[in-house]
């Protein structure tokens, strides 16, 4: 893991780089799309620190590019230099969507375990409960479910601290 | 060196509870008794010299091992007088010169050996009982071997004591391995010393596998002990790394407050993106310019991350807050409230600044709990 010092600058110049692009396809933006294009390039610069070696980071530009719609935006901020890598490693979750399907489907017929004990109940909850947080984590195993909980964490933080800072940095300019 | 005895003639039926005379010293003198009874029956003038023997024998037991070895030989040798007792009238003489009577034993010992080594063989497979014992019960099970052999003087027992001693002395390591792995009062069966061996390499392999009684060891569940430990090593490094996760135990808790905390994160994120967007009417940042007014603090400043989990008792409200937030930070970017919050404290979490902008009470209380967490 890197120092968060450099993740922080390299998210930053990312981020830059992303609203710059946004500003440039669309002038006129309502608060809402401005919020929604802010968190939106913030978001794939934080994958794209990831260079798209962890899963949430690739599962991020992947669902970011598909929901929204914007997949133009996304790629244009992505062009530099990891777009090409990202948009293969979707088409891999995708394939690793299907065999997980059909495995689940396979264990259903074979039948449960009957008796389980409400620990395990309670942790396999909430375990799913994360999984619907992490992006991506729905096609994870236990193990790299942690793993990359660990490292989107770790992203989070160093994301929010930069936006914490540039939100004040303005404000203080504009206030004063 | 012991010189265990006995063992050759223990591969002949005739051994009488070769066990429990094994088992322990306090049965000795009663089978020692016992096994004095069986003589007279083949010469009477037996019983007067055997009656030093015993009573020797007994107390030889309970002598520290040192003494001991040279007093097994004492017993051998005087066992084997009565083997001949018409020959040998001196035999009651013997026990006054110890060294003497050593090295006679010894003499006829070999002298036997050289005589028979065909024996051998059956001593080679009966030698492992009678060692791999305790070396107390050595000289019990020699004892009645001894003592059986002047029942049936036909057999070659004397040269047998020096033959096993001999193979007692190669097989020692392994025996006392075995005695270590068996339990004390185990009696063996006897086995021979290869198949003894061959155990022990079969054993080996399995110190390696690191599973605990009842424990199963196929390769399945192997495989799932090892993930499971791994999950728990993951676990207690996002336990060090997820704030106030430290005193938690317990799967569940720890899931729930990570779960809290990547909740938090991504709500603040979606928060600031919100708050940008408010401040700044235009989406891009002049970085140039606020670096400038922030003097380079922008990216050193070091804000302590551990604020929110705390917060999140009111996380239900979140879906409805973002629309108020909206209509609340169109309205007041612009108020001096903001410039005082941003000022007064460095870290602001959108509740506590969402918070007390509404009540000032709400807010202290909010504000002093990241406080408490610092501590």
């Amino acid at each position: 893991m890197r120092a968060p010092q450099s993740l922080k600058q390299e998210f930053l110049k990312k981020w830059m780089v992303g609203l710059q692009l946004c500003e440039s396809t669309n002038q006129n933006m309502s608060i809402l799309e401005r919020k929604k294009a802010i968190k939106l390039s913030a978001d794939i610069a934080m994958a794209s620190t990831r260079n798209g070696m962890t899963c949430w980071s690739r599962a991020l530009v992947a669902k970011t590019s598909t929901d929204f719609g914007n997949k133009v935006l996304v790629d244009n901020i992505l062009l530099a230099s990891q777009s090409e890598k990202l948009k293969n490693k979707r088409t891999i979750i995708r394939r690793k969507k299907i065999l997980r399907k059909s495995h689940r489907a396979r264990k259903a017929r074979g039948g449960r375990v009957v008796a389980r004990s409400l620990a395990k109940e309670m942790v396999k909850k909430r375990t799913q409960v994360l999984k619907s947080l992490v992006p991506g984590g729905e096609f994870m195993d236990d193990v790299s479910l942690i793993e990359e909980t660990l490292d989107y964490i770790v992203s989070l933080r160093a994301q929010v601290d930069v936006m914490r800072t540039l939100a004040k940095a303005t404000e203080l300019m504009n206030g004063k | 060196m012991e010189i265990p005895t006995g063992p050759g003639v223990r591969s002949s039926p005739m051994v009488p509870q070769p066990d429990e005379t094994g088992l322990d010293s306090v049965q000795f003198g009663e089978d020692i008794q016992h096994l004095i009874s069986v003589p007279p029956e083949n010469a009477s003038s037996f019983t007067a010299l055997l009656e030093l023997p015993p009573n020797q024998a007994v107390e030889l037991l309970h002598s520290p091992d040192s003494t001991l070895r040279a007093r097994t030989v004492i017993d051998t040798h005087h066992h084997k007088p009565y083997l001949q007792p018409h020959f040998n009238g001196a035999s009651l003489s013997f026990p006054t010169n110890s060294g003497l009577i050593e090295r006679a034993a010894r003499f006829s010992v070999f002298a036997g050996e050289n005589l028979n080594n065909t024996s051998n063989n059956s001593a080679e497979t009966s030698s492992v009982p009678s060692n791999s014992s305790a070396n107390l019960e050595k000289v019990v099970k020699s004892e009645p071997a001894e003592a059986e052999s002047y029942l049936n003087p036909s057999q070659p027992l004397v040269s047998d004591p020096t033959t096993v001693e001999n193979e007692a002395q190669n097989q020692r390591p392994v025996k006392r391995k075995e005695r270590e792995k068996k339990g004390k009062g185990s009696t063996k069966k006897s086995k021979s010393s290869g198949n003894d061996n061959s155990e022990d390499a079969e054993k080996l392999p399995y110190v390696h596998v690191r599973a605990r009684r009842g424990q199963a060891t196929d390769s399945h569940s192997l495989a799932e002990r090892a993930r499971r430990e791994k999950i728990n090593a993951r676990m207690k490094l996002l336990q060090e790394l997820v704030p106030g996760c430290n005193k938690i135990s317990g799967t569940a808790l720890v899931l729930d407050e990570i779960i809290n905390h990547v909740q938090s994160l991504q709500r603040q994120v979606e928060f600031l993106s919100m708050r940008l967007a408010a401040v700044n009417p235009r989406i891009d940042f002049n970085l140039d310019s606020i670096l400038a007014a922030e003097g380079g603090s922008l990216i050193d400043s070091n804000f302590p991350s551990m604020v929110m989990p705390l917060m999140w008792p009111e996380v239900q409200v979140n879906g409805n807050r973002q629309n108020y937030q909206q209509q609340w930070q169109f309205d007041t970017v612009n108020q001096p409230v903001w410039g005082r919050e941003e000022d007064g404290y460095n870290f602001i979490t959108p509740e506590n600044s969402l918070l007390s902008y509404d009540s000032s009470a709400n807010s202290a209380t909010l504000h002093s709990n990241p406080l408490k967490m610092e501590l």
